[in-house]
């Protein structure tokens, strides 16, 4: 007869259980939502604050640096941000950088933004496509966007678009958005606020929100939406519920089940401590 | 020309670049300016000269593979071989006729997306099952990283705030009076880090981008 422990056969559990615990344990939020109230904090604030200053007709950027991957992280904040300026009558400009699979993102905005229906292309929005990137392309945008783009994502030269009539550096656009995954929102930060002075907010994966706050706090960054959490919140301030509202209630269980297993673990390794 | 001059002018045009950037980062010479932005240009066109010379690159090393029947290697470079003939045709047939090919559009929206979605949802359940494993309060440094993180975790969560309504204070705590202080001091020393290397790269004693890093 094993003389093991409850303790010490918890020390050893497989891994596939926690992955059929996690999978089950996800599943109950979308069967039934649970709705547990969502608090507004101070950096997804920042975004909502200064998006609704944008004035009818100023242009605004959309930088979408962060791939399909991110949507879970990233889309939620971005339909909302774009939701928001629609509303506020803003010409929109979007381009990407560092992921190859933007049109399917930028197409995935478009179809969760209603508001962007009576949007007319090249005079209300443009989409310019993927360009690859480093910091030397982000410095160059902010000075000439027709040395690096002379056609738009369709084939249009940029000249012909209504929406580009005075706009061709950093200091055209009211404000900018840069959703990441990585290091581009820092290259904006240098090449396009610190030198230009244009506003910008950030979108990021969860991941990159620790990073991302010193510069939040020191006013670099207008706001900050990091992760779904930030995307539920923008949801909620701008009175659009979507995904990420809907996203919640699984963070909410996911990140309860992990506390526990650390509780559990640690429960287990000090009770067979003695034993090693 | 010899080895040393080869080398020499590239640490010269390297010098004469980072001090062209520098200087126009920081002040307004019109003259200046100009040539920045044509050396921006000439970078942008050299990394999409990179992306080209990248598939190439990429085409050459699986073939070698399948030429070679490289053991447990071979079969996914020809795997690469059919996937990569298939988007690069379906794409020159966009190009050619103006508008994206409706199988490459699909295979992007339908096969790309589900795949890139679910590896990084996947590794959701690692983290879980690492979490139980790897995270131990085995001495006082990991206990407070560990009591960190849970506070963090569950501020971050909006059932956090509906346990106890001091989970998101305290956890706001740790981002703000002990993650934040920790990041200024990492960027600021690598932002000096950075100024060094770019000293370094202008006097042309920075010559690891040569391949002569360690000499």
């Amino acid at each position: 007869m094993s003389s093991e422990s409850i303790w010490d056969k918890l020390q050893t559990v497989d891994r596939r259980v926690f992955y059929w615990i996690l999978f089950i344990t996800l599943m109950i939020p979308y069967l039934r939502p649970i709705g547990f109230p969502i608090t507004t904090n101070p950096p997804p604030k920042g975004i909502y604050d200064e998006l609704s200053t944008v004035q009818p007709g100023e242009v605004c950027l959309l930088s979408i640096n962060s791939g399909v991957s991110a949507w879970g992280d990233c889309l939620p904040a971005m339909v909302a941000c774009i939701r928001m300026l629609a509303d506020q009558g803003a010409h929109i400009i979007v381009w990407g950088m560092g992921h190859t699979d933007i049109d399917i993102t930028w197409r995935e905005i478009m179809d969760r933004s209603p508001e962007l229906k009576d949007y007319v292309y090249g005079e209300d929005y443009a989409y310019f496509g993927y360009i690859p990137t480093q910091e030397t392309t982000i410095a160059l945008l902010a000075e000439d966007i027709r040395a690096v783009f002379s056609l738009d994502r369709y084939g249009t030269p940029i000249n012909d678009l209504p929406i580009m009539k005075d706009v061709n550096e950093a200091k055209d656009f009211r404000l900018m958005l840069s959703s990441d995954t990585g290091d581009v929102q820092g290259y904006y930060i240098r090449q396009w606020h610190t030198k230009h002075g244009t506003p910008i907010g950030s979108i990021g994966i969860a991941m990159n929100a620790s990073g991302d706050l010193p510069f939040f706090l020191s006013g670099d960054l207008f706001g900050l939406s990091g992760g779904s959490r930030g995307g539920a919140e923008l949801e909620q301030l701008t009175g659009k519920p979507g995904q990420a509202i809907t996203t919640m209630d699984a963070i909410s269980v996911s990140h309860l089940l992990v506390v526990f297993a650390i509780i559990l673990a640690n429960v287990g390794y000090f009770a067979t401590r003695g034993k090693r | 020309m010899s080895e040393v001059y080869k080398r020499e002018l590239v640490f010269i045009v390297a010098g004469i670049v980072a001090a062209v950037m520098m200087v126009t980062y920081f002040f307004d010479i019109p003259v200046l300016n100009g040539v920045a932005q044509q050396f921006q240009v000439w970078a942008l066109i050299i990394q999409l000269m990179a992306i080209g010379l990248g598939a190439i690159n990429l085409v050459r090393l699986n073939y070698r593979h399948i030429q070679r029947k490289s053991e447990g290697i071979w079969v996914f470079s020809a795997w690469f071989m059919v996937l990569f003939s298939i988007m690069l045709l379906l794409g020159l047939v966009g190009l050619a006729t103006g508008s994206e090919h409706a199988i490459y559009s699909w295979i992007f929206t339908h096969v790309y997306t589900s795949l890139s979605s679910t590896l990084y949802a996947i590794t959701g359940f690692y983290i879980f099952s690492a979490a139980y494993r790897a995270f131990r309060a085995r001495n006082i440094d990991a206990a407070i990283l560990l009591i960190g993180g849970v506070f963090v975790m569950l501020t971050n969560a909006p059932v956090g705030a509906v346990i106890w309504k001091g989970f998101p204070i305290i956890g706001g705590w740790f981002n703000i009076a002990g993650q934040v202080p920790a990041m200024r001091t990492f960027t600021i020393t690598g932002a000096l880090g950075l100024l060094a290397y770019g000293f370094r790269t202008l006097l042309g004693k920075e010559r690891g981008f040569y391949g002569e890093a360690g000499q």
